[in-house]
């Protein structure tokens, strides 16, 4: 139970409470979700003005429907009550047919067999990030490799001057940064990309052998079914997209795992004898801990969920990280088990909007963690200085040093 | 149990597979260790890994594929008509004496 819970509701009488901003819940959030999926599979949060579900068939049913749920108005509730105008380009925020045009650029760079051909450059900057720790007394699983590697290889397929990485991920940081409690009222600012648009500018007179290159020449049909190619505002948001996306989440997966196998020293070594188990490890950490606690959807038309009508034009929450954890899809869904196998938890979403990156972020975790095990068997999280990032969209360290 | 028949890519092994009723031909497939069904997310319906063709005597018992897993299908290679996502398709007594192939790597 979070704490605020347990200090005003020790046996949690009172009726279920749940929103994302605050910073009791965000600590430790998996026990009202639980309440959630269970007393209040559709819950109403009067504070804030959205509905959300919390159940594994009913966040599928949201996702997998993109005529009733659309997405042109965001999936972050700040987002979506601003009625930001969001720019073309940012597609995870668009509905057919221009998602449908924009998505298709992307989907064969992250293929899984594309994403595989980068092993030995994701390995180079893992040994890069790793070696120089043989021998020290402690590693910070974030700054030295969470924030680290992810960065370098979206930076390469971008086509991003190394030097300039360290100082666009901190822009990155600063637009999703929050005060506990509060809202980002930043959120749309950063969308258009403008961060970006040097680098973009620079691909324009220089042509190279990487993405915002092909984003610049490739044409394709548009949603009008004019073949074009894409102007450079759209190509300013969708790098701003993929770069932000590209450093945030793969760092937050390589940080609980970290965590989560540090508190459970039998499952690591099993691990460290046995590195083949660690893509099923990782689907674990992520059915578990989700970075991304819940995706947002705009209702088209009343909707019926468990009885009550959910109106048109509502923000209505699919809060994955609760569905991952639902005991009617994963049996003892609260446990973390690296035994589980791989299990279809909503981590990376589902239907027409999930994650793009998926190929990449499974890629990028198996190497990491193939690449530490090499090199280090035992290690124990400090949680006295570990620090959870301060973002409401993305849950998850950032500092996380560990004794090794 | 549904006897299920994989043909490899090249088309030059075959492999016979009894598989419950219930559970997913992804899953077969990976319980029997079949090459290239990767499965990786768990049929959650957006890795695109398992990937397979239908016999063409065999596709009106699984029918088209829904519009979410022709989209996920953009993350496969090789996708012809008679592809489909094996994650897709729960397996049932109808399914009995079903031929399938392992699409080519590349």
């Amino acid at each position: 139970m979070a704490e605020a819970d347990m200090m005003n509701d020790p046996v949690g009488q009172k009726p279920v409470y749940w929103d994302p901003y605050d910073p009791g819940i965000f600590a430790e959030p998996y026990p009202v979700l639980k309440r959630l999926r269970e007393e209040a599979p559709l819950y109403y949060n009067e504070k804030y003005d959205f509905y959300a579900l919390s159940r594994y068939d009913d966040c599928i049913a949201v996702l997998g429907n993109r005529d009733d749920y659309i997405s042109k108005h965001g999936g972050v509730i700040e987002v979506m009550k601003a009625e930001i105008e969001v720019p073309s380009g940012m597609f995870i925020y668009e509905d057919p047919p221009l998602h449908t045009a924009h998505r298709r650029f992307f989907t064969k760079v992250f293929t899984p067999k594309h994403v595989a051909r980068l092993d030995s450059q994701i390995r180079d900057f893992c040994v890069k990030a790793l070696d120089p720790l043989v021998g020290a007394k402690e590693i910070d699983f974030i700054e030295h490799l969470g924030a680290e590697m992810p960065m370098q290889v979206i930076g390469m397929l971008l086509g991003m001057p190394e030097e300039k990485l360290k100082e666009a991920q901190r822009n990155v940081d600063e637009s999703m940064r929050t005060e506990p409690g509060q809202q980002n009222n930043s959120s749309g600012a950063s969308l258009a990309g403008d961060y970006y648009a040097d680098f973009v500018d620079y691909r324009i007179r220089n042509p190279g052998d990487d993405l915002i290159t092909s984003l610049l020449n490739t044409p394709f049909e548009d949603d009008h079914g004019t073949t074009r190619t894409l102007t450079r505002a759209e190509v300013l948001s969708m790098v701003a997209l993929i770069f932000g996306a590209g450093n945030e989440t793969t760092n937050r997966l390589i940080g609980w795992t970290a965590k989560l196998l540090s508190e459970r020293p039998d499952d690591r070594r099993e691990v460290h004898a046995n590195p083949a188990m660690i893509p099923e490890v990782l689907e674990e950490v992520l059915r578990y801990e989700s970075p991304g606690m819940y995706i947002g959807r705009t209702t088209t038309r009343d909707v019926e969920f468990h009885g009550t009508t959910v109106p048109a034009g509502s923000v209505l929450l699919a809060i994955v990280s609760a569905a991952n954890r639902d005991e009617a899809k994963f049996p003892n869904g609260e446990v973390f088990d690296i035994h589980r196998g791989r299990q279809p938890h909503l981590t990376f979403g589902y239907g027409f909007h999930n994650c793009l990156g998926n190929a990449l972020a499974r890629v990028e975790g198996r190497i990491a963690y193939e690449e530490v095990f090499k090199r280090f068997r035992d290690w124990e999280v400090d949680m006295s200085r570990a620090k959870m990032a301060s973002t409401v969209t993305v849950r998850g360290w950032e500092t996380l040093p560990a004794f090794l | 149990m549904p006897k299920l028949t994989f043909i490899s890519a090249d088309g030059e092994t075959k492999q016979s597979v009894d598989a419950p009723e219930g559970i997913t031909l992804m899953e077969a497939a990976r319980n029997a260790g079949i090459d290239s069904i990767a499965g990786d997310c768990g049929g959650a319906c957006i890795c695109g890994t398992c990937h397979i063709y239908i016999d063409p005597a065999w596709w009106a018992k699984v029918g088209d594929p829904i519009d979410i897993e022709q989209a996920t299908m953009e993350f496969s290679e090789n996708v012809t008509p008679h592809s489909r996502l094996a994650c897709r398709i729960e397996l049932t007594s109808e399914h009995d004496g079903m031929v399938l192939q392992v699409p080519p790597e590349d």
